[in-house]
């Protein structure tokens, strides 16, 4: 493939993203503006906006829901390191002792989670 | 086999060591006085720092996706003595603070994942590297948790930063689909200019530019930098910077040394636009942080402008200028800490008479800022002034040219700070300020780094050893 097969691409894009500007542009010239109160308001499915929006919510599932997934991908790593495991034991202790080591890492984080009460729902 | 493996990753295991003992600290909680915990970490810290200087050795390891060399164990150790004075400046910010150990721990994490990217020789291991080291860095910008800017700041990084991987790794597939490897010195060779190849070199250097922020893709700075604590201010601004620079001199700017037309021009925009942009908005600013924010932007433009002229030269100007660099910003981020978490005020307005109840820290500032903007007796002149004949040696003279009119400019505004600091009267300056010991002892370090790296002649002359291997 030559250079030149790519700038029909090239071109395509160019001709997308200027429909797109010139598009904006024009109707914002044409376009006759009455700016009213009503109009610059919120809008919020016609109901009349309220309050804050930064409100304070519940994380107890996502939480929960993000500790799943950190563990669950230690149990994939756990999966090759089984199938292994006589390869590694048969020449030295070298593949225990660094599975052991990230276990242990993991482990310590776990115990931290649940000082931390992390996984207490009430 | 395994004394080898502890001595090339000595410094990645002394971090991990160190996330393993603050972990541990974490659950045990047995020490509930903040302030030991703190001496124990810049203790630790320093011990870290103090092994990048022994058992030195050249090698590879994990069937070559690290790779390790005097120069990147110096460029580990610049990286630490940073981050301890960091450490060292935010005794008072932290001292009180219930999350000590968490903000430790997410710091370290960043820091190893930074050691990793520097040790990188594989596309994949320096992704994971880049990765560690800036998503921690977002809950960091989120440690003031009681204040809508600083999660607002946290939000900006974590999109940002998700935007500049994603891109970064379009161009890492396009790498991989046009050579069939990930391995830098394979790719080396397979990377001829292939209208892909090209393209991913786009992509990649974007995702640099998005970390380093360099114009245009410097919109998320100056929110996140005023947003986040000063301690993480000053980390993002200082440290993570630097890893990134000397990704690019190890393994970007080798890894695309057949397309170093295409990467020259690519950098001669950037360059300019760096470099203006960042000065013309750095006038405006009143906030401190932000004033900050926008003159590192234009720093990252000389900086870029020692890496242009690809040569050895020009990469030892760079690492030296960025060890000034440390220096003279954490300097001037040690005094506005300082401020900062004694008044709460951070605008330049703040600073008129402050000379008057603050002989000492206005003195600190404004040799912090001397350097920043590079007048003769700092160290800042003497980087700027290597980073800049590297510069020509291409003989480019617009760039030249440009780059010179800025350093002027620049002067405009950190010389305002400094009449703020001296000359502008004020009915109410600032109350005198009491540092902590460590905040002083970490002042003096950065003021000892500003004035004595400019004179110690031989320490270019030793990154340029290290450099030119």
């Amino acid at each position: 493939m030559s250079n030149t097969d790519y700038l029909l691409i090239f071109i395509q894009f160019i001709v997308a993203g200027g429909f797109v500007t010139l598009v904006l542009f024009v109707t914002h010239f044409l376009g006759p503006k009455r700016k009213t109160s009503d109009k610059l308001e919120t809008f919020e499915c016609g109901i009349e906006s309220q309050g804050n929006a930064r409100l304070p919510f519940s994380i107890k599932y996502f939480l929960t829901a993000i500790l799943f997934v950190l563990f669950d991908v230690e149990v994939i790593f756990l999966y090759p390191w089984a199938v292994n495991f006589k390869e590694f034991s048969s020449t030295n202790m070298s593949g225990f002792i660094s599975m052991s080591i990230f276990m242990g890492l993991l482990l310590l984080g776990f115990i931290y989670i649940i000082k931390k009460g992390a996984l207490k729902w009430e | 086999m395994n004394s080898e493996f502890l001595i090339l990753m000595k410094q990645e295991m002394g971090v991990t060591l160190i996330l393993f003992i603050l972990l541990f600290l974490k659950i045990w909680d047995g020490i509930k006085e903040n302030g030991i915990l703190l001496h124990l970490i810049n203790v630790l810290l320093l011990l870290n720092f103090l092994l990048g200087f022994v058992l030195n050795q050249n090698g590879e390891l994990f069937n070559g996706m690290f790779a390790t060399n005097s120069l990147r164990v110096m460029e580990k150790s610049v990286l630490n003595l940073g981050t301890l004075i960091i450490s060292l400046q935010a005794y008072d910010y932290l001292k009180s603070h219930k999350h000590l150990l968490e903000f430790f721990m997410l710091l370290l994490s960043t820091l190893l994942g930074m050691f990793f990217m520097i040790s990188s020789n594989n596309l994949l291991m320096f992704y994971l590297g880049i990765e560690l080291s800036s998503i921690p860095l977002a809950a960091m910008a989120n440690f003031d948790m009681d204040k809508i800017k600083s999660s607002e700041a946290a939000v900006k990084m974590i999109l940002s930063s998700a935007f500049a991987s994603a891109l970064m790794l379009f161009g890492i597939s396009f790498l991989y689909g046009t050579s069939g490897t990930l391995n830098f010195q394979e790719l080396v060779s397979l990377i001829t200019g292939s209208p892909l190849q090209v393209f991913a070199l786009l992509l990649v250097f974007s995702g640099f530019a998005f970390k380093l922020s360099a114009v245009p893709f410097h919109l998320w700075t100056a929110d996140v930098y005023e947003g986040a604590p000063v301690a993480v201010t000053s980390y993002l601004s200082v440290i993570s910077k630097a890893a990134i620079v000397f990704v690019t001199l190890s393994s970007l700017a080798p890894l695309f040394s057949h397309l170093n037309e295409m990467w020259y021009h690519l950098l001669f925009v950037t360059i300019i636009l760096t470099i203006t942009l960042g000065n013309i908005f750095a006038i405006r600013q009143d906030n401190i942080k932000r004033f900050l924010a926008f003159s590192s932007i234009s720093q990252v433009g000389f900086i870029l402008l020692g890496i242009s002229s690809g040569t050895a030269t020009g990469a030892t100007s760079a690492i030296y200028f960025l060890v000034v660099y440390i220096f003279s910003n954490l300097g001037a981020f040690g005094v506005i800490a300082l401020l900062s978490s004694q008044t709460g005020k951070e605008n330049i307005s703040d600073l008129k008479g402050f000379y008057q109840t603050n002989p000492l820290m206005g003195w600190v500032l404004a040799i912090s800022l001397f350097s920043l903007g590079g007048i003769p007796p700092t160290a800042g002149f003497f980087g700027k002034m290597f980073l800049v004949t590297a510069g020509a040696a291409k003989g480019n003279y617009v760039l030249i040219t440009i780059a010179a009119l800025n350093m002027v400019i620049s002067l405009y505004y950190y010389l305002r700070v400094v009449k703020a600091i001296f000359m502008d009267k004020n009915e109410t300056p600032v109350e005198p300020l009491r540092g902590s010991l460590s905040l002083r002892l970490a002042l003096l370090i950065c003021m000892i780094g500003v004035v004595g790296t400019g004179f110690a002649g031989g320490f270019f002359e030793h990154i340029y050893q290290l450099a030119a291997k």
